[in-house]
């Protein structure tokens, strides 16, 4: 949808645009991706050649913080220090820059605190095309209104009002740094650089056929990460049921242990299905953000009065 | 797992099935999976037609502690037989000790299990293959965008089906379409009634044959509700009588669970988004009465 509402404006000013959403697997949890390329000089017939994913983007925006830890994500893939990262994030730029070592430009677009859950964030496509038209310096705002009710027409007055109200106010939050993106040479098909290949001798079938003999190995993906709340249980309230927790918890990630359930926090993935069915109600929820600040504090605290943490 | 499972107390706590697999949060097909993989236990082998849970097994990654074989969408019984005959084979010729025999599972959607590999499994029933198929049914084809399948309920809004009536087609009676292959074993089953999913599962464990099951799987994606209400939406199913649990073994049909006093069908739609223009702008009341008519005909029949 971003991708939708920045290419339209941009042709609305006069470029020739290319904009194309990029799907995986369709479900919760799969990263979403979309790119948009614009070229100057659409009355003189301006062609763009390239397809598929953009090699050197100028300007990348990462509307959810959490799939910067994603590897799988790539979200950061092709940057140079030209690039310009735009995050939507309650943490600092400082954060992110010493977190992912960037030396070129990295801005913050305030992720709403009044929001506890990241999942309901509303109309964060518009709020990350609002920011990025102000970025790029060549849209004028009334482009942007425009293409918001071209593209979200047929969601309702109502819809087309919240997001247009949201991409404005995204565009307004990054007025200081309107025009900071700057365009990058085009990149002639001979400098790409080759991927990393690996060559592979041609092995026999017995050896180089995918054979994994490692059970349940799936242990190693870490869908922690998908989490937006984090459900907690209350061992005072946990009248240790049949472990009902455990056995709707779609994911296996609540097990029972001596004989208290304990919950995975590297797999569960948040969907809050034990919260509403612990019959006692001693499951409940916290954003996660605000639990892994509270961690953090701990862990800082415990540096300073010199404790281990595992000790308290 | 031995010990028979009678009462809630009796069902596993901790899961053989590995957690960090791709499903979306709150994947009811998951939640039936993993409750059903702790009473089939690590002997089995898996033959997963494509849809969603062939990316449980994306290299390098499994989250089964055995073998695991994708085929195409209409051909999963095909690749049980092969597995099955393969098997059959080193037994008989004392390559593999009866003690590691494995039990052979079909893993498929719907739109493979009402659709693409109806003829598949009708030959493999004919020739009274010995395998579990599971059909995890979440009324679609959820792992491409949730495109109407034979299994799409009555009004339901999908990819393929978006206009004010929904999907203008009926669900496919796929139970009685087994029953009459008169395999060893059909059976309903949900996630969220997990002991009545786990006696039939066991029984079928113990059985020998085509043992045919199908899960029905609240999917928050495909039917756009919250992740959190998946075993809400599950109950539902059953207490409005929109999903009959119920098992069919030698030529006689048996309701596992009679629904009394059944709660309006509504209280089911109206959780899901995929419905949500039964009730908005305006209430339709013609295709609700519809709806609740077929429900209440197809109980007048059982009771
Ligand atoms: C013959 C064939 N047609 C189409 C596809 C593309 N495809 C992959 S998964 C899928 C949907 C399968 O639906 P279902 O069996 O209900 O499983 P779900 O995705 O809902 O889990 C489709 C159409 C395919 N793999 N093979
Ligand atoms: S469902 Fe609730 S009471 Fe039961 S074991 Fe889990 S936390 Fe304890
Ligand atoms: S929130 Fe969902 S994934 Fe996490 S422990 Fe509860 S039921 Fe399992
Ligand atoms: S689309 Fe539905 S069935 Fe597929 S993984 Fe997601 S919730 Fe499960
Ligand atoms: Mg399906």
């Amino acid at each position: 949808m971003a991708s939708r509402v920045l290419g339209t404006a941009l042709f609305r000013s006069g470029f020739t645009v290319q904009d194309a959403p990029k799907y995986g697997a369709e479900r919760r949890g799969a990263p979403i991706f979309s790119t948009v390329r614009a070229a100057r000089g659409a009355s003189e017939g301006e062609t763009i050649n390239e397809r598929g994913i953009i090699h050197r983007p100028d300007l990348v925006v990462v509307a959810d913080d959490t799939l910067l830890a994603i590897p799988a994500a790539g979200t950061l893939q092709g940057i140079d220090p030209d690039t310009v990262v735009l995050v939507n994030s309650r943490e600092s730029a400082d954060t992110w820059r010493h977190r992912l070592n960037l030396q070129g430009e990295l801005l913050i677009l305030p992720a709403g605190s009044e929001v506890e859950d990241r999942a309901d964030l509303p109309h964060i496509g518009a709020t990350c095309a609002g920011a990025a038209a102000c970025l790029l310096g060549v849209i004028e705002p009334e482009a942007l209104t425009t293409a918001i009710d071209e593209e979200l027409g047929p969601l309702g007055e109502e819809a087309v009002a919240e997001n247009r109200e949201n991409a404005s106010a995204a565009f307004e939050a990054m007025i200081a740094h309107r025009g900071i993106v700057t365009e990058g040479a085009a990149v002639p098909a001979k400098d790409y650089e080759p991927p990393a290949w690996v060559e592979l001798p041609v092995d026999d079938a017995s050896i180089a056929a995918p054979d994994i003999r490692a059970a349940a190995n799936s242990v190693q993906v870490r869908t922690g990460l998908w989490r937006t709340l984090r459900p907690v249980i209350d061992y005072d309230l946990c009248g240790k049921c049949w472990w009902v927790c455990s056995t709707f918890c779609p994911d296996s990630a609540i097990a029972v242990e001596g004989d208290k359930p304990v919950i995975d926090y590297d797999h569960c993935k948040g969907c809050m299905v034990c919260v509403g069915i612990c019959p006692p109600h001693a499951i409940g929820s916290i954003p996660e953000y605000l639990a892994q600040q509270r961690e953090q504090q701990t862990i800082e605290e415990g540096e300073a009065d010199g404790t281990d943490p595992a000790d308290r | 797992m031995s010990e028979t499972i009678r009462r809630m107390k009796d069902l596993p706590s901790t899961h053989l099935l590995g957690t960090g697999t791709p499903m979306c949060s709150g994947c009811g097909g998951l939640e039936a999976l993993h409750q059903i993989y702790d009473v089939l236990g690590e002997n089995t082998v898996f033959v997963n037609a494509a849809g969603c849970m062939t990316l449980l097994s994306v290299y390098p990654f499994t989250p089964f502690r055995g073998s695991w074989l994708y085929t195409a969408m209409g051909s999963a019984p095909a690749g049980a037989q092969g597995v099955r005959d393969a098997l059959d084979i080193l037994l008989q010729q004392g390559r593999l000790p009866p003690e590691d025999d494995l039990q052979v599972v079909v893993l498929t959607g719907d739109g493979s299990a009402y659709g693409m590999g109806m003829s598949a499994t009708s030959g493999a029933m004919d020739r009274d293959l010995d395998f579990i198929y599971i059909c995890y049914d979440n009324e679609g084809y959820g792992n491409t965008g949730q495109q109407y399948s034979s299994a799409t309920p009555h009004g339901a809004t999908t990819a393929t089906s978006c206009g004010s009536r929904g999907y203008p087609g009926y669900k496919k009676d796929l139970f009685s379409v087994w029953s009459a292959h008169r395999p060893s074993y059909v059976a309903t089953v949900i996630g969220s009634e997990p002991l009545d999913l786990a006696k039939k599962i066991e029984k079928a464990r113990d059985m020998t044959g085509p043992r045919m099951i199908i899960a029905l799987s609240p999917c928050p994606t495909g039917w756009d509700y919250d992740p959190k209400d998946s075993v809400d939406i599950g109950k539902l199913a059953v207490k409005t009588g929109v999903w009959p649990l119920k098992e069919y073994e030698n030529g006689v049909v048996t309701h596992t669970r009679v629904p009394r006093d059944r709660p309006p069908v509504e209280e089911y739609l109206q959780r899901q988004g995929r419905f949500a223009h039964l009730f908005r702008p305006e209430r339709n009341e013609e295709l609700l009465a519809e709806i609740q008519d077929r429900v209440d005909h197809y109980w007048e029949e059982v009771v």
